[in-house]
């Protein structure tokens, strides 16, 4: 019942006037975003922070109009898989496994709708549960001692990224390099200036926000720069825009199933939205292909994956707001953005400043409701905006980008550092090196190092102080699992790519 | 070849980074000081780097001179708009960036320097008037 009463008071959070002016525009740039091929939620997001700072709103305010950008992103990613067989993002490539053949069957009004209605089940669903657990998690977090927090951390560089099949030294990597990133500038706690090279620019570190609008940004238009040869496909045409709802009721359990495991892999630190859209996709395929019609227009193959993803993005957000550990890739970018908006994201949040947390739940299920009904009789509008030329589109937001971290500092320095992790994030990008961990590593090593050092100013300089309270225990063996896991994957997917060369050969 | 070439680079810079990291000292109070974090972050950066350098992983295809030319263009856009920017005052900058960003993308010439003239002002008074986030209308050296 208390869980009401603080929902029903975030409510009145989120609806102020500009609280849902906010919504409905985030709302509606994040599904633009999210169907615009290539610019998913991690980059539009990264894009708009800047924005969000020159409006200069309160914290409440700026992550309820990026967390409305962020399930919008959810949203609009499918619109473009069903249509034009291209991902938005990575999430939705489940997506188009049958959304597109539906598509081609004339169905693609049938199979926007019925994704439509999989996102709302999906993302509501998720939504609940982060009303009801992100306040247990928090709770059982305030006995967190530094010690546990400094398990904590690594439990999250160990599993974030690593189970998504790559090589999990690169992932590893990027998550040092972003620790190195993070001891840049002064330390808290001697006082001394580290790696600065006597630049006063570099004491205050590197600020997050500058780093990951270059390296997700920045490199996206480097990126594209070498696909612009490619002709786009033309989308498929969409004869009507209200859904039947005999094809959708038909799917209703492949929803309910593929939002019960989409959520459960964006709780997962670092699994996020991808996880859960191939995991919702792979259960349900094995439930409901008795007659091998997966891959070739099953709805049931639309409706789970969105369902998937979208919960797994409303998953994700619970060890964001309850422990400060990001669940994805967007909420490490959410994170960020709080950080740099003075609210510490962790189990305190809470009790700290209930009118964020719960304004942003409330407004998370009115934009639910905002994005349904946008995306049903709206979606000819979005797919004729999905259809403005790169060549317009990219340049505008290059320049948007650059005004936006220019309003926040004023600082040439910070612009000529963006254009720097710019051509970091391209290089890394090509070589396959996932950028996330190496943002959560600048957002969370001051926080990992100052964790372990408080934990040794506790136990005078005993080390086993790290592995004397049953939670760090416990969080070490589940970070000795995922890195189990995630090395068998990689030598799996080894082994599978030696194998397809050799019958290719 | 290129994870070889990254793998050496983040050693190079791990090792610096590792050996740089003794010449912070401990300070009253301060049981583990400043230097031992960076050396948790260096040491396990210079295996990881190595064994890339040793036993690299996936295939790498880096675009060819038709491409990099067009990022090439647009790297020096950016940068030079960095340094142009408070001189020049936004507008025209502005304009200037997305005009060049806009031809190396694909865009006609006068279609991507029109979008310029349209977006350059136009995110000026967006930003200036309306959000009111200063910047500069002509620069230092109109102005």
């Amino acid at each position: 019942m208390e869980v009401l009463s603080l929902i029903g008071n975030g409510f009145l959070v989120a609806l102020t006037p500009l609280n849902i002016g906010l919504l409905l525009m985030g709302c509606f740039v994040g599904t633009l975003l999210g169907a615009l091929p290539g610019l998913g939620p991690v980059n539009g997001v990264a894009v708009l922070i800047p924005l969000t700072f020159a409006f200069g709103f309160d914290p409440t305010s700026s992550l309820i109009l990026l967390c409305a950008v962020y399930f919008g992103c959810m949203y609009g990613g499918r619109i473009s898989s069903i249509l034009l067989n291209i991902p938005g993002d990575e999430p939705a490539i489940m997506t188009t496994l049958d959304g597109y053949p539906m598509a081609v069957q004339g169905q693609a009004a049938n199979a926007l709708a019925i994704s439509g209605v999989a996102s709302f089940v999906g993302a509501t669903i998720a939504v609940i549960g982060l009303s009801l657990f992100a306040p247990v998690l928090a709770r059982a977090a305030i006995h967190f001692g530094p010690a546990d927090y400094f398990a904590l951390y690594i439990l999250a560089f160990a599993t974030i990224g690593g189970i998504a099949g790559v090589d999990p030294r690169k992932t590893l990597l990027s998550a040092l390099i972003g620790l190195m990133l993070a001891t840049v500038g002064i330390d808290p706690i001697s006082g001394v200036p580290r790696y600065t090279m006597d630049n006063f620019h570099l004491y205050d570190g590197i600020q997050p926000i500058v780093a990951l609008v270059g390296l997700f940004a920045i490199s996206e238009i480097l990126l594209l720069l070498e696909k612009t040869a490619k002709e786009r496909p033309k989308a498929i045409k969409v004869d009507r825009w209200l859904p039947q709802w005999s094809a959708i009721w038909p799917t209703r359990w492949a929803m309910l199933r593929g939002s019960g495991v989409g959520f459960v892999a964006g709780v997962l630190p670092g699994a996020g939205a991808s996880l859960g859209s191939f995991m919702a996709y792979v259960f349900e395929k094995q439930k409901s292909n008795a007659k091998g019609t997966f891959g070739k227009g099953d709805p049931r193959g639309v409706a789970a994956p969105e369902a998937g993803n979208n919960a797994a993005a409303g998953g994700a957000l619970i060890p964001m707001l309850s422990l400060g550990v990001p669940g994805s890739g967007t909420t490490a970018v959410l994170l960020a953005m709080l950080i740099s908006l003075n609210v510490q994201p962790g189990p305190l949040l809470f009790e700290r400043q209930p009118d964020l947390v719960w304004g942003l739940v409330a407004s998370l299920y009115l934009a639910n409701i905002a994005l349904l009904i946008l995306n049903l009789p709206m979606i000819g509008i979005f797919t004729r905006l999905m259809m403005t030329p790169t060549w317009a589109l990219m340049p505008v937001v290059a320049a948007i980008t650059f005004v936006g971290v220019y309003g926040i500092s004023n600082s040439i320095f910070d612009l000529e550092l963006m254009v720097f992790f710019g051509v970091i994030g391209y290089i890394m990008r090509k070589l396959d090196i996932s950028l996330v961990p190496l943002v959560l590593g600048l957002l969370l090593g001051g926080d990992m190092e100052r964790a372990l050092r408080r934990a040794m100013s506790i136990s005078a300089g005993d080390w086993g102080i790290l592995i004397a309270s049953p939670i760090s225990i416990t969080l070490y063996v589940l970070t000795a699992g995922f890195l189990a896991l995630s090395v068998w994957l990689a030598v799996r997917d080894h082994k599978q790519s030696k194998a397809e060369r050799l019958t290719e050969g | 070849m290129s994870v070889r070439l990254f793998g050496a680079a983040v050693f190079a810079i791990a090792a610096l980074y590792t050996l740089h990291s003794q010449t912070y000292q401990i300070t009253f109070g301060d049981v583990l000081g400043p230097s031992v974090f960076p050396l948790i972050v260096g040491i396990p950066m210079m295996i990881l780097s190595a064994s890339l350098v040793i036993f690299p992983t996936g295939q790498v295809e880096w675009p060819g001179r038709d491409r990099l030319w067009r990022q090439a263009v647009a790297l020096a856009a950016f940068v030079g708009y960095t340094l142009v920017m408070e001189e020049l005052g936004f507008p025209i900058a502005t304009a200037a960036l997305i005009a060049i960003v806009g031809i190396v993308m694909g865009g006609a010439p006068w279609r991507a320097i029109a979008l310029g003239a349209v977006f350059g002002p136009g995110l000026w008074a967006l930003f200036d008037k309306v959000l009111g986030l200063p910047l500069d209308f002509l620069g230092t050296l109109f102005g």
